[in-house]
């Protein structure tokens, strides 16, 4: 080991001995060398030090391993999951996630209690709790951070439709808070009122909605929905994408490409955790020792590190070393040194002995569809040809092979299911035909020949994909099936693009025909991958398939303003039959996602839905007080 | 005087090369570089919103308006705010260039110390084994990876798998101990494949130097040949040296080292640049387009002045 390497302070004679000149000098660039190195991060506490700052040896650090990061600390630009890790970290949202019930439960956080809705379903009275401030920052008058009240919810949201914001969340919310697209059409002017939001005194709010919305507490768990002080956003301007200030757990120290630092808020709420009204399970959560954070207040740790680690060797060599990273999801090359077995999920037993670790089902799928606003491929003038082209696409999907599509890309241990309502939502059916992720090479050779496809009259499918090695050689794989059924391999035609932004073009400007991608949910509900084939959501809407089917529309709608109920899920399945019938879609596969942790942090780390919610429970065990707060 | 004089002549000459760079690199941009938009709207969107948000990236404006934009930008040094981050572009620049440059320097100033060194002894011994054995290991080390190298690095100097003696990742420097800690794996990795590079260079630089008629003089006349090879082979060599080390001094503040900095978690200016030039986030990427092209421009006239120190026969005129 390096001397040195554990930051340790210093002596200040150490550093400043008396020496001749010459070694002076050399002393003094030395000095300012250093200086250079270490003048790096982005410190983003302006305010001095809080009162109580743990010495480096004693401070309970947790440093968690993510392979990407967040390119803003915006709530209203909390896109993503690697965003939301801190956005609901450093900042407050109404309503939170259960730690440890599965599937996912929602509960209040900031907010007093469940809220008072009208019978109608469309108006909601929401009180939040009294006390909140939000962390002290030059922002406020004397630095000192001010109670967190109603207005600043009401103004948080409708940042999302403040042109001047650029926000990316206003999609949650348009057209369901009635007098938000209003609002913003008079000027976005924050002085005035949208007829659904208001602070009603300072601690309540009421939302009032065109119809219901059963999953609109579910936004409000998002980083999108998140609560900022207006004077914070109007101290930094545009920088406040990389100044948080909130009343979230966790203070943001610094923050670059290679990390974020964060410190425990030492005003933050104190809420005593009952492991039980959070979910726990002893059978399946009892080994990882969090009955330890049982009746304590979170958070338990006094520094939080997020390392944005791209690259996965480098991730879980900084996991394996033992005093780095503390978590990481297991990258697919390292499945075997972990892995026992597949089928099920166990751990090799020197990975147990040395990491606590889970495997679950990512929230979300990959899936390819078929963008059917191509003639050649979907609607046509033509019914004669739109009838061939469906039995063209149909085709291609048997041709499809999900087993070996899991083995190579994902380890082997994804969940290959039909349709798109995934394995982690409750209206998943596990007892669906497994016909359209059965590959039949007979049956789509078959198909083509009945009806009129052969080798000269079938169409150039473009596959259009990010320039990567793994895509591409999911592409050669995709061709080498289609050739099977006959379909020439120079048709099927690889366009690479240099970057996602430029894919995402093409699909949202309907320039491809075929569509590969992967979807996260934003909330535990079916209808978020519903509405991926939800015909006014075509493009540049998510509905990247183009898929217009009158009977789907209607049932969707009928769908979406009902709370969750047997007929509901009965709507659902139709829907997801539907798109299975038209041959809209090769789908899908399910990620299962690794998850191992050093022995000494006392957590249920889990990256699905917002991702990052249970940081604020994490503790650290081995410290010199004994891990005690 | 005259020095003044020249540097303002080749300041004012350099202006022609920084608008031809920029010119040609905003141009790539606007039209060949990946379009933000997508990455800046939500799920959803509309036209409308499409339009928006193009709107106030400035995708909407002649590339004519753009342009001037851009160079007014570069004249008063403010290129605005990331389109990404929201940062400010001087201050991200301000805080990610330092950390690449205490990266790389000790990696760049030994690569080439060394090579030098293993140059005048490889030319020295032209032809014998110690001469082989010292380009064979240079022909090693360019034909490795840089990847495969820094990968390798890494496992065998840093990981458990291997001698765990440094950080895998990180700069979390308060002391010279943590600076050395960190720095060390990056440099060995840089000096590795530099010195091939190098290497083989300076090798061939000296080499031809050795042949030429006064250095058979001064070893006729008996000069030992540590004398020979720093008083009468070396300094004559500095012009294609100097010409090499100030003309890679640009690449490394403005790029710095990408993969090094992915790699080790370093939070320098060629992570940076990479996440501007992938995302199309502009305003970096003028920034850096821009400084690049006006330290090139210093390092020209760097260079000539040097080369006028080394061999007083250059003239500035």
């Amino acid at each position: 080991m390096v001397p040195g390497y554990h930051r340790r302070p210093m002596p200040a004679a150490a550093l400043w001995p008396r020496r001749p000149p010459a070694a002076r000098a050399c002393a003094v660039a030395a000095l300012a060398w250093l200086l250079l190195a270490s003048g790096c991060g982005r410190d983003t506490s302006s305010s001095g030090p809080p009162a109580e700052v743990p010495t480096a040896a004693s401070m309970k650090i947790y440093r968690h391993g993510l392979d990407q990061g967040p390119s803003s600390l915006d709530p209203a630009q909390s896109a993503n999951i690697y965003a939301n890790h801190v956005a609901i970290n450093a900042y407050d949202t109404l309503f939170s996630y259960q730690y440890l019930a599965r599937p996912y439960q929602l509960k209040p956080n900031l907010a007093a209690g469940w809220p008072e809705i009208s019978a109608d379903l469309l108006e909601y009275t929401i009180h939040i709790k009294q006390g909140v401030h939000f962390v002290d920052d030059p922002a406020f008058p004397d630095g000192i951070g001010r109670e967190l009240t109603a207005e600043d919810f009401v103004y948080s949201i409708k940042r999302h439709f403040d042109p001047a914001t650029r926000a990316q969340g206003a999609w949650l919310w348009q057209g369901r808070i009635a007098g938000l697209e209003e609002w913003k059409a008079a000027g976005a002017d924050h002085a005035k009122e949208a007829e659904g939001l208001v602070a009603l005194d300072r601690y309540t709010i009421r939302i009032r909605l065109t119809q219901p919305y059963p999953q609109l507490l579910d936004t409000l768990t998002q980083g999108y929905s998140a609560i900022v002080p207006r004077e914070a956003v109007a101290y930094y301007g545009r920088e406040f994408a990389v100044h948080p200030v909130g009343s979230g757990p966790f203070r943001v120290v610094s923050y670059d490409t290679a990390r974020i630092v964060m410190d425990r808020n030492p005003k933050y709420r104190q809420e005593p955790v009952d492991i039980w009204e959070e979910g726990y399970d002893p059978a399946t959560q009892g080994e990882f020792g969090l009955e330890r954070i049982q009746g304590r207040s979170p958070p338990f740790i006094d520094r939080l590190e997020i390392h944005f680690i791209n690259e996965s060797s480098a991730r879980w060599n900084s996991f394996a070393k033992g005093d780095e990273v503390q978590y990481v999801t297991v990258p697919n090359e390292q499945l075997d040194r972990v892995l026992a077995t597949r089928d099920p999920v166990t751990f090799r037993q020197e990975i147990s002995d040395r990491y606590f670790g889970y495997a679950g089902l990512e929230a979300g799928f990959v899936f390819m569809a078929f963008n059917l606003s191509y003639p050649e491929f979907g609607y046509n003038p033509d019914p004669e040809r739109e009838r061939r082209n469906k039995a063209l696409r149909c085709a291609i999907i048997k041709a499809f092979d999900w087993p070996a599509r899991n083995e190579s890309f994902y380890g082997g241990i994804g969940a290959v299911f039909p349709g798109i309502i995934v394995p982690v939502v409750p209206e998943f059916d596990p007892d669906m035909s497994r016909e359209s992720v059965t590959r039949d090479v007979g049956g789509a050779r078959r198909l083509l020949g009945d009806n009129g496809w052969n080798a000269e009259n079938l169409p150039v499918l473009t596959y259009g994909t990010t320039a990567t090695v793994l895509n591409r050689l999911m592409y050669e794989q995709f061709r080498a099936w289609l050739k099977e059924i006959g379909y020439p391999p120079e048709k099927v035609v690889l366009k690479p693009y240099a970057t996602f932004g430029d894919i995402s073009r093409a699909w949202k400007e309907s320039e491809l025909p075929w569509v590969s991608k992967g979807w996260g949910l934003d909330y535990p509900d079916a209808e978020n991958t519903l509405q991926l084939f939800y015909g006014p959501n075509g493009s540049p809407g998510s509905n990247d398939a183009n898929y217009k089917n009158p009977e789907y529309d209607a049932l969707f709608r009928q769908a979406k303003v009902m709370l969750p109920s047997p007929e509901r899920t009965a709507i659902y399945q139709r829907l997801n039959q539907m798109v299975i019938d038209d041959c809209v879609a090769v789908t899908g596969v399910t990620r299962t996602r690794v998850h191992l942790w050093h022995k000494n942090v006392i957590a249920l780390p889990d990256r699905e839905i917002v991702g990052g919610f249970f940081l604020k429970y994490v503790d650290v065990a081995d410290v010199p007080n004994g891990g005690e707060r | 005087m005259e020095l003044l004089q020249y540097t303002i002549r080749k300041l004012l000459a350099g202006i022609p090369l920084i608008l031809g760079v920029t010119f040609v690199s905003f141009l790539l941009m606007v039209y060949f570089g990946p379009d933000q938009t997508y990455q800046l709207i939500g799920k959803n969107p509309t036209p409308e919103q499409i339009a928006e948000v193009r709107a106030q990236l400035g995708y909407d404006k002649p590339f004519v308006v753009r342009y001037a934009d851009y160079l007014r930008e570069l004249g008063t040094l403010d290129f605005g705010f990331s389109d990404s981050t929201g940062e400010k572009v001087s201050v991200l620049l301000g805080r990610t260039i330092p950390v690449s440059l205490a990266l790389i320097t000790p990696g760049f100033i030994l690569g080439n110390l060394v090579a030098l060194m293993l140059a005048l002894i490889a030319a020295h011994h032209r032809s014998g084994w110690v001469d082989k054995m010292i380009m064979g290991l240079s022909v090693v080390g360019m034909s490795i990876s840089f990847l495969i190298v820094v990968i390798a690095f890494q496992i065998v100097f840093s990981s458990s798998y291997g001698l765990g003696l440094f950080p895998v990742r990180g700069w979390n420097v308060h002391s010279p101990g943590d600076y050395f800690a960190y720095v060390a794996v990056p440099t060995m990795a840089t000096v590795f494949v530099a010195l091939g590079y190098n290497t083989r260079f300076y090798r061939s630089v000296i080499v031809e130097e050795l042949t030429r008629d006064h250095v058979r003089t001064a070893r006729a006349f008996g000069v030992p040949p540590a004398r020979l090879l720093y008083r009468n082979v070396l300094k004559n060599c500095m012009i294609p040296i100097i010409t090499r080390i100030v003309f890679s001094i640009p690449l490394i503040v403005i790029s710095g080292a990408l993969i090094i900095e992915t790699y080790f978690g370093i939070p320098g200016v060629g992570k940076v640049t990479f996440e501007a030039i992938t995302s199309g986030d502009q305003p970096v990427l003028k920034a850096v387009v821009g400084l690049t092209a006006l330290l090139f421009v210093l390092a020209q006239l760097v260079t000539d002045i040097l080369y006028r120190a080394v061999d007083p026969r250059v003239s500035l005129k």
